[in-house]
């Protein structure tokens, strides 16, 4: 049973259309690699399914929730996706723990004991839990995408999105990260993840999909995708970042 | 010892006397310092300037002419402001402690002052005669001079090497605020200066006999002192009580309400007013509040909630501008915010009981002190309002501030809002507000505003005031806050999102704390603006601090000839004035420094 359905899903910047009629399914506990050159949407799309952007046409369903402009709906899904931003977005204000606790608190009305419990487990599991008091701005880049990792899964989602968490990280840094999602994907999260780091798609996407100019060119299982690719637009790009 | 006397000499050299140039320059600066210095002290001490013109007007200087046989009042509003500052600071007590080196070390720069002040005062100096002739007199003879002089040396010495004995005890910084505090209220005791007596005839007896200070207020002082000492050990124990800390945060919104409304007022309570029509404006919106609070989960009235809102909405509007009586269009305004609220935070039956017990408080409070302002006040001032002198321009001031940041808030995230309606009407007040001379709005106030208000609507002139001063420096406020929240970056705002947050809890929560940190510095200018512009009133007929230095003061001739000695009391008011900014700019900066810690 597919936990995300999209149907022909179309989205205008002003004239330039951003996508031009995106259909896909994604089944619950898959993992799904987005890829494509910038500019090409891959953002927008997955950035529509929890409505940061809206869709003008086709439809998104979540977890059998369709996606409109009722509120209730919207805060809904958002409630069920997490998501993890290419800058973090921490909240520069608040601690570590404060970061993570918050939501849980304010919108899924847990106590600040249970909470905090919470917040102290997800920090182990990203292993920086010596960093709970401290402010986001004392944290490597590092640290920081896992500490928004963290404050993402306190809500106990179904769906994680990661919109290009590696891309604002030093090289060093990267690995760390992708551990931390290596390990969330074998513990059976449903993910959408929008990366250029085709060693993290090879070992563990279930799915690879190839984004250009607002349009799905392939979609494909890594081993195809690496070895086999279906498309041209796929070999190009291939041949570019290999 | 020799050794850190040594480096201070070497720094010395090196920050004053490196070349040539900032030789000259040090000692050319020196000169300017001494000789300006040495001009004020001159002016200050001349025979024709006579201080007790500051000192035995003090009381019209606090509250003008409110009567006498009701002091009690104005006692009992500073006195309950001290004991909530007490509790505040025995709550919210620091952990960080001061060093005794350090406080000996104030000690020394403090004594340092006086002895530079006492070396460089002037002899002899000058000042005009009443026929345009100069005349020169001494001022500050060597006798004086020595006897002020040799106990500072003293002092210092003392202070100075206290510093080097092996004295390391430290004191909590909380603390030391009863300590600074407890020197002023021992020297009223204590202290004796020239005061003003008249002999059968009423002549002033010359020259004037020396005597106790403030006798009239070292008793209440006395008993202020010892009541915020004790709030303070209270404070200290209530300190882990749960949400202690937002009940006196409500606690100090209130103060000035009550003192504005019941203590310093002293209301003429009609009770036929009370009981036809305070009590039944308050059983319907209790019983209102209560429905709401009852049926928010029912299906069907969550389905219409909206419809709800825009009626109730709508109701409000009508109800402000028709001839309501003035608690029940509060009351409205009130049942809307509350309706907006009570689905965000309404969902167990236990959250319900308190939100219920809250929303009861809430009416109990604003009935009462509604009553109390609404009524006739018992206090008769002849001419003028009982707000006067000093209590005047705090209540402009701390009621200026309370009433036009929450405003100030609002107008900034209404100028943002992506409603068009909500934005052209933001946009409209903030720009009207802006672009007319506050001294403009403030002749609106005494002589336009009537106009506007419903008939039958009137409000005490001081009301009016604070109203245009509310929008006034509630648009700069606002202008204010839009910058700050321009500053946030829009991944807040989608992180915010991301976790679920609904708008309220996006803006009151994300971004507005970072907003409003990021503007503290013009936030604090703008206050302190709001605070010297309330001098201003004086130009609609109201007696405020600065007036009665320079008005008031300036043209008192009975029972003593005061006449002519204005200086003197401009300098006071601006001493004053200045005490009040400087402290505010300091606490400011402490906040800042104390909220910046997560930011790099």
């Amino acid at each position: 049973m597919s936990i995300i359905q999209t149907k022909d899903v179309k989205k205008w910047f002003g004239d330039f259309q951003a996508l031009k009629g995106i259909s896909m399914d994604v089944a619950e506990g898959e993992v799904l690699v987005v890829c494509g050159p910038s500019g090409s949407g891959k953002s927008t799309f997955i950035r529509c399914i929890n409505r940061l952007e809206q869709h003008q046409e086709g439809q998104i369903i979540v977890d059998g929730i369709e996606l409109t402009n009722d509120l209730k709906n919207i805060e809904a899904i958002r409630s069920e996706v997490g998501m993890v931003f290419q800058s973090f977005n921490l909240f520069p204000h608040l601690t570590v723990m404060q970061n993570i606790t918050l939501a849980q608190i304010w919108v899924r009305k847990k106590n600040r004991a249970e909470s905090e419990e919470k917040a102290m487990e997800l920090l182990e599991r990203v292993g920086i839990p010596e960093q709970a008091q401290k402010f986001p701005g004392q944290l490597s880049g590092g640290q920081q995408q896992r500490v928004a990792i963290a404050r993402a899964l306190a809500m106990e989602p179904k769906i994680m999105l990661f919109d290009e968490p590696t891309s604002a990280l030093d090289p060093e840094m990267i690995k760390e990260v992708l551990d931390v999602m290596k390990e969330l994907a074998k513990s059976g999260m449903t993910m959408i993840v929008v990366t250029h780091e085709m060693g993290f798609a090879k070992e563990v996407a279930d799915r690879v999909m190839l984004f250009d100019e607002g349009m799905l060119v392939e979609e494909n299982t890594p081993e195809e995708f690496f070895n086999n690719p279906k498309s041209d637009r796929t070999k190009l790009f291939l041949s570019q970042i290999l | 010892m020799v050794d850190l006397i040594k480096k201070n000499v070497k720094s010395l050299q090196e920050s004053l006397f490196s070349s040539i140039g900032s030789s000259v320059l040090t000692i050319a600066t020196t000169y300017l310092v001494i000789n300006f210095f040495r001009g004020m002290l001159g002016f200050a001490l001349t025979s024709d300037k006579d201080w007790l013109a500051v000192l035995n007007n003090m009381q019209l200087y606090m509250v003008q002419a409110y009567p006498e046989e009701d002091f009690i009042r104005v006692w009992l509003s500073v006195g309950l402001t001290f004991v909530l500052a007490g509790l505040s600071i025995g709550i919210w007590r620091s952990e960080e402690r001061v060093k005794s080196s350090q406080v000996f070390n104030s000690f020394f720069k403090g004594g340092l002052g006086v002895l530079f002040f006492t070396i460089i005062a002037p002899t002899n100096a000058s000042f005009m005669g009443n026929d345009g002739s100069v005349i020169t007199e001494e001022v500050f003879s060597m006798d004086s001079r020595l006897g002020i002089l040799i106990p500072v040396v003293v002092f210092c010495v003392i202070f100075f090497s206290i510093r080097f004995i092996n004295v390391k005890f430290t004191v909590n910084s909380s603390d030391m605020v009863f300590f600074y505090l407890f020197i002023p209220v021992a020297l009223l005791w204590f202290v004796k200066l020239p005061t003003i007596q008249l002999d059968q005839n009423n002549e002033r007896i010359i020259p004037d006999p020396i005597m106790p200070i403030a006798s009239s207020t070292k008793i209440p002082w006395t008993v202020i002192f010892v009541s915020f000492l004790v709030s303070y050990f209270i404070g200290m124990y209530l300190k882990n009580i749960k949400s202690i800390k937002s009940i006196m945060s409500l606690s100090w919104f209130l103060l000035p309400l009550l003192i504005f409304s019941w203590i310093f007022k002293k209301p003429q309570i009609d009770m036929s007013l009370v009981l036809g029509s305070d009590l039944p404006i308050f059983g319907v919106f209790l019983l209102w509040g209560f429905l709401v609070i009852t049926f928010v989960n029912n299906s069907i009235f969550k389905k219409y909630y909206s419809t709800y809102l825009g009626v109730t909405f709508l109701l409000t509007l009508a109800g402000v501008f028709s001839g309501l009586p003035m608690l029940a269009k509060t009351c409205l305004l009130l049942i809307t915010l509350f309706s907006v609220v009570v689905p965000a935070v309404s969902t167990s039956s236990q959250g319900k009981r308190s939100l219920l017990i809250v929303w009861a408080v809430a009416l109990v409070t604003l009935t009462f002190l509604l009553r109390g302002g609404a009524s006739d006040t018992g206090i008769v001032v002849p001419g003028s309002s009982i707000f006067g002198g000093f209590s005047l321009t705090w209540l402009l001031a701390i009621f200026g501030t309370y009433v036009s940041f929450p405003l100030g808030v609002l107008l900034a995230l209404g100028r943002n809002s992506k409603l068009p309606i909500i934005r052209i009407v933001c946009t409209g007040i903030i720009e009207l507000t802006r672009s007319v001379p506050y001294i403009t709005w403030l002749f609106f106030a005494s002589v336009t505003l009537a106009v506007f208000l419903p008939a039958g609507v009137e409000f005490n002139l001081i009301v009016r005031v604070l109203m245009v001063t509310a929008f006034f420096s509630g648009a700069y406020f606002a202008e204010n806050i839009r910058g700050g929240l321009q500053s946030i970056p829009k991944g807040q705002y989608e992180a915010a999102d991301a976790i679920g947050m609904s708008p309220f809890q996006k803006i009151s929560l994300i971004i507005m704390p970072q907003a409003l940190r990021a503007v503290i510095p013009t936030l604090v200018s703008s206050a302190i603006t709001a605070f010297k512009d309330s001098s201003l009133v004086t130009i609609i007929g109201l007696f405020d601090f600065l007036t009665i230095g320079k008005t008031v003061i300036g043209n008192q001739s009975i029972p003593v000839n005061f006449v002519g000695h204005d200086r003197e009391n401009l300098i006071f008011v601006a001493i004053v004035y200045w005490i009040f900014t400087f402290t505010l700019s300091r606490r400011s900066m402490k906040v800042e420094k104390k909220l910046g810690l997560g930011e790099r």
